[in-house]
């Protein structure tokens, strides 16, 4: 099975110097959060050439334990290294569903995450803040 | 918060609590869709002068919300008889280790500190009994 994944490079509108290639698997409701925060402007496309040094995969919604594998594929098929972004509840720890059989309580069973956003959803402008969280621990 | 997209004021962002109001009845924990609450208390007993015998007190020791579970459905919020438990607009609190969602009454004592006043009602409609304690 594969999950849904867009990457694209992207430009943050709070901190215009960094660029990044953005991997979203969007399993839920939160993926709506995540393009809401390309809409409204506060994750920006990059259409220039610039080189993106830092790869952030986002994982919003529910990761299901049949799209686990697929997720950690694409994880693996991105340009090292990875930062991990678990956005909202479900991504995180399961969510409202941390007891249901079939869905994977937090993606960090199976990858390092460098940043959980707290929500359900969390506000797109939450992904921003997190995001440079992320890029700024992933600088050298 | 970015200065270009605030928060509307309702936004469910993040819970405060008031721990001198709450008197660790529970419903907050029962009616939690995601069991996301923790709560801890004891009973003391309390003498009055002139009072038959000693009145019993409930003293909350402990009180956290895991914000990795947290729905942001609000019902702890609306079914709190106490009024202990209100929605403050901030969202910026993403962590690098997943047990630092955790927050317990300190935390939450301080999310308390950013609560807006609410905003004040259509003219006309029924004047709303909540306020935020200050």
């Amino acid at each position: 099975m594969d999950a849904p994944v867009a990457a694209g490079r992207y430009r943050l509108a709070d901190d215009p110097e960094v660029c990044i290639v953005l991997a979203s698997v969007g399993l839920a409701c939160c993926a709506l959060e995540v393009d809401s925060a390309i809409r409204t402007g506060v994750l920006v496309p990059e259409r220039g050439a610039t080189e993106a040094r830092h790869t952030v995969l986002l994982v919003s919604g529910t990761v299901t334990d049949a799209l686990a594998p697929a997720v950690v594929r694409i994880a693996s098929q991105l340009p090292q290294p990875v930062s991990v972004v678990s956005f909202g509840a479900c991504a995180s720890t399961g969510g409202p569903y941390w007891d249901a059989p079939t869905v994977t309580k937090g993606i960090d069973q199976l990858l390092p995450v460098s940043t959980y956003v707290p929500g359900c959803p969390p506000r797109p402008e939450a992904l921003v803040a997190a995001l440079l969280g992320a890029v700024g621990a992933a600088r050298p | 918060m970015s200065a270009d997209l605030p928060a509307p004021s309702q936004a469910r962002g993040v819970i405060g609590l008031v721990a001198s109001a709450c008197t660790s009845c529970m419903i907050c924990v029962r009616e939690c869709p995601t069991w996301c609450i923790t709560l801890d208390s004891h009973t003391e007993q309390v003498d009055e002068p002139g009072a038959r015998r000693p009145r019993s007190v409930n003293v909350l020791d402990a009180f956290a919300i895991d914000y990795g579970l947290c729905m942001y459905c609000g019902i702890c919020v609306e079914v709190c008889p106490f009024e202990a438990l209100f929605w403050s607009p901030e969202y910026e609190y993403s962590e690098v280790r997943i047990a630092d969602l955790l927050h317990d009454k300190t935390r939450l004592g301080q999310w308390f500190e950013t609560v807006p006043d609410f905003e004040p009602l259509e003219a006309g409609s029924e004047v709303k009994v909540k306020k935020v304690p200050r």
